[in-house]
């Protein structure tokens, strides 16, 4: 074991079965060490186990497989790493070494059931680079207890300031009061786990305060993929409508990230004091409340930069929503339709799979084409409604011709297109989601 | 062949920065945005061109002269600059564009743990510079558009080294007048290097308007940038200066690249340097672009701010990323201040008056009637 810093800790072995002791040993006492509970740090040993003897049914004995544990302040996470020359890549379909028929087999799954006892999974094949399993588990936070939010009344005079951890509770507890579920992300359930996710950098928040310290309105923005920040927000506690609190909140998380190499920000969960005038409606999803209900919130964007077009591909089948999407939001945009001219294609395809737990939200991704893709999707579909996974998205990049040889399957398996995220991938990323448009 | 463990090699203070991506040639992004035109607004170039004997200069250069290394100090436009400002020729460094002066002197001065001071919201560079240099840049909020000199002293610290003060500020346009930039100098009393750029300096008619070179005598740590790509319209060439206290730029040149600047350039500005019915045309295509503008943006109820430089920021009712596009799609090409923390101004270069023309006509009509930001 080496300790590369206080946070990550990495252990380098085999993928053979007599190591299995030594790799459950380290992520259980990693995971203690970087701050989760015995039960939480079990959880997260049994997904290890799982994934372990995964991969030394699937390697050869002399494969080396890295395994990576770091703290994210509310979370653990557990990177297995290793190269897949000359190495079957379809073992990394969630479907492929089972029969989705058979119910004995399904329990056999090494990689289902790592993702059911955390609260993301992720399989990430990069061609020519390798594998990487992520499994993260969370720590254990008592939920808010709202009979202590105190009452906000409007401001005077405000400034906005970064939040100290009680501030940032309090944001937490007075958004929970103040909004509905439906657009208040799942941390403000926790603010304990709020406090660390900006602790530890994850993600950041402004909040409009009174010279005496009362708290008046917030904004919380973080990452959500290589080049584009999610904000939540601004939220207003009790302020005259004509405010300027949401523009100064908005105007503060844009600073912030003004200079970064973010190209966008989103907001899917849009509230009534967004200034929207800074934003594009880019579409809409849809959102599963905790009562089963589903409601379609339009996502809100706008670039950071200057858009300098670009060329993308598309099939025949999805020409025409791109035309639209292009044409509504101005994007300069070349598109290459992809012909079938009748080359031989591989075989099998591979998707990776990435779960959400706690939004209940899988995303596929595709990581190589095949002639089964079809087939290899609607295996997907029936292992995903097993498991009670109600929201599901696709995501293609235009950068890549073979993604979008993937779009008659989506459409034949209920897919959407909903939204164009201009430059969230190496181009554009189209995201599908499952199921019919809620109304 | 193993690719290079770029997790190594990399040091972290460049992992966490991002390069800069210029804007794809015209022809391309003609192609792109699907207009048959491009009237470049964006980055504050003189439509005039060079002056006329700096055009001369550019015409004459012989196609031989391109085989022999230029001057590797730019002696002969030191000498001129020298002489026209009453300092020595010494004094003088001259670099390929003067963001890379800007390199020279946070190189010469700064170490790791050291800061520099500037604005939030002004000409970007100082900033990326410090940072990818792995220096933090201590950023001062703006007052009313403009530099806050005393917020800017107050930050200082004992790891401070430079102070950077755009003036007159891009892309603002406000400026320190000489009363107020004596002060600061007096208040800073030496202790740190005082870098005052003055790229849009000869727009500037104000009489308060201070001659930052001029300064240096009294001020040996007044350090002076400018440039010949916006007055002098030779961007293309890349070619500024910085003037400074003798012994000062004795140790930025310690850092200075040599023979960067080509000999076109340096011949070309040199030339430059005689005409002053260049000055005086532009100031006017500025002064009528910037009533016509304005008058325009009165009647749309669009808000501005201008003062000095050949610029102005305007306040749309949209994101300024989306009204870039939908300007592009006309021909117009503009710069979104999002990144210089004006989310939702786009600043606007003042040109021809047949520029400005196309330019309102496409702002109408992508501002929806009767909204204001």
């Amino acid at each position: 074991m080496n300790l590369k810093n206080n946070r990550e800790v990495f252990l380098s072995v085999a993928a053979d079965s007599v190591f299995l002791p030594l790799v459950t040993s380290f992520v259980e006492n990693g995971a203690v060490a970087l701050g989760l509970g015995r039960a939480e740090a079990m959880s997260l040993t049994l997904a290890t186990e799982e994934i372990f003897s995964y991969l030394c049914r699937i390697a050869s004995p002399d494969e080396m497989v890295e395994i990576r544990c770091s703290g994210g302040g509310y979370y653990v996470r557990a990177v297995f790493l290793f190269s897949v020359e000359d190495f079957n890549m379809r073992a990394f379909n969630l479907t492929t070494t089972v029969s989705v028929d058979d119910e004995a087999s399904l329990e056999e799954m090494g990689l289902l059931i790592a993702s059911r006892t955390v609260e993301r999974f992720q399989v990430l094949i990069e061609r020519g680079k390798g594998v990487q399993l992520t499994l993260i588990k969370e720590k254990k936070y008592p939920s808010s207890d709202e009979e202590t939010v105190p009452k906000a009344r409007p401001l005077k005079e405000f400034s906005i300031q970064e939040p100290n951890p009680e501030e940032m509770k309090l944001l937490a507890l007075l958004v929970g009061s103040h909004y509905q579920d439906l657009i208040t992300p799942e941390f403000f359930e926790y603010p304990g786990k709020f406090v660390d996710m900006l602790e530890s950098g994850e993600c950041r928040a402004a909040l409009a305060l009174a010279p005496d310290g009362h708290l008046g309105g917030g904004i919380v923005w973080r990452w959500t993929g290589l080049k584009t920040v999610e904000c939540f927000g601004p939220y207003l506690f009790n302020q005259d409508p004509d405010s300027s609190i949401p523009e100064s909140l908005l105007e503060n998380c844009l600073g912030a990230i003004a200079k970064t190499h973010a190209v966008g920000l989103i907001n899917r969960y849009p509230t009534d004091d967004l200034p929207k005038e800074h934003f594009e409606p880019l579409g809409s999803l849809t959102i599963f409340n905790k009562d089963g209900s589903t409601a379609s919130l339009t996502a809100y964007f706008r670039q950071m930069q200057e858009d300098p077009g670009t060329a993308v591909w598309s099939h025949p089948e999805l020409e025409g929503f791109l035309q639209g999407e292009f044409s509504r939001l101005v994007l300069p945009r070349e598109i290459r339709l992809v012909k079938d001219l009748g080359e031989t294609k591989t075989r099998f395809s591979v998707l990776s799979t990435e779960f959400d737990r706690s939004r209940n939200v899988v995303t596929l991704r595709p990581i190589r084409p095949g002639m089964d893709a079809g087939t290899n999707l609607a295996n997907h579909l029936t292992l995903l409604s097993r498991e009670s996974l109600r929201s599901v998205f696709f995501e293609m990049d235009l950068a890549e011709p073979w993604h979008t040889e993937f779009t008659p399957a989506l459409l034949k398996h209920g897919f959407t297109p909903r939204i164009v995220l201009p430059y969230a991938g190496k181009s554009d990323i189209v995201i599908f989601q499952l199921g019919e448009v809620a109304e | 062949m193993n690719a290079p463990p770029l997790n190594k090699l990399v040091p972290e203070h460049i992992k966490c920065f991002e390069p800069y991506i210029p804007s794809k040639p015209d022809n391309e992004l003609i192609k792109l945005y699907g207009c048959s035109h491009l009237f470049r607004l964006n980055n504050n170039e003189n439509p005039l061109g060079p002056p006329e004997e700096a055009r001369g200069v550019i015409d004459r250069f012989p196609a031989a002269r391109a085989s022999i290394y230029p001057s590797g100090d730019a002696y002969h436009l030191r000498h001129k600059l020298a002489e026209r400002s009453g300092l020595d020729p010494e004094q003088f460094l001259v670099g390929n564009g003067a963001n890379e002066v800007i390199g020279f002197v946070i190189k010469a001065f700064c170490q790791e743990g050291d800061n520099i001071i500037t604005a939030d919201k002004t000409f970007a560079v100082y900033e990326w510079v410090a940072e990818f240099s792995g220096f933090e840049a201590r950023l001062v909020p703006l007052v009313d558009f403009g530099f806050d000199d005393e917020e800017m002293l107050d930050r200082i610290d004992e790891k401070t080294k430079i102070v950077f003060i755009c003036n007159p500020n891009n892309p603002t346009g406000s400026y320190w007048d000489e009363e107020r930039l004596r002060g600061f100098l007096r208040n800073i009393a030496g202790r740190q290097i005082v870098v005052v750029d003055e790229a849009y300096c000869e727009f500037v008619e104000k009489e308060d308007y201070p001659d930052g070179i001029g300064l240096i005598r009294e001020y040996p740590n007044l350090v002076v940038f400018r440039t010949f790509s916006k007055m002098y319209a030779l961007a293309g060439l890349r070619i500024g200066y910085l003037a400074g206290d003798r012994d000062v730029v004795d140790i930025i040149r310690r850092t200075c690249v040599v023979y960067s600047v080509n000999g076109l350039a340096q011949e070309a500005a040199l030339a430059a340097l005689n005409n002053q019915e260049h000055i005086n045309r532009t100031r006017e295509m500025v002064r009528e672009g910037k009533e016509f503008v304005a008058k325009e943006l009165d009647i749309l109820g669009l808000p501005f701010v201008h003062d000095q430089g050949n610029f102005m920021m305007i306040r749309l009712p949209m994101s300024d990323s989306l009204a870039y596009r939908k300007l592009m799609t006309q021909g117009v090409m503009v710069r979104t201040m999002t990144g210089f923390r004006f989310p939702n101004y786009i600043r606007l270069t003042i040109s021809s008056m047949e520029a400005m023309e196309a330019f309102v006509e496409a702002l109408t009509r992508i501002v929806p009637k009767g909204e204001k930001p």
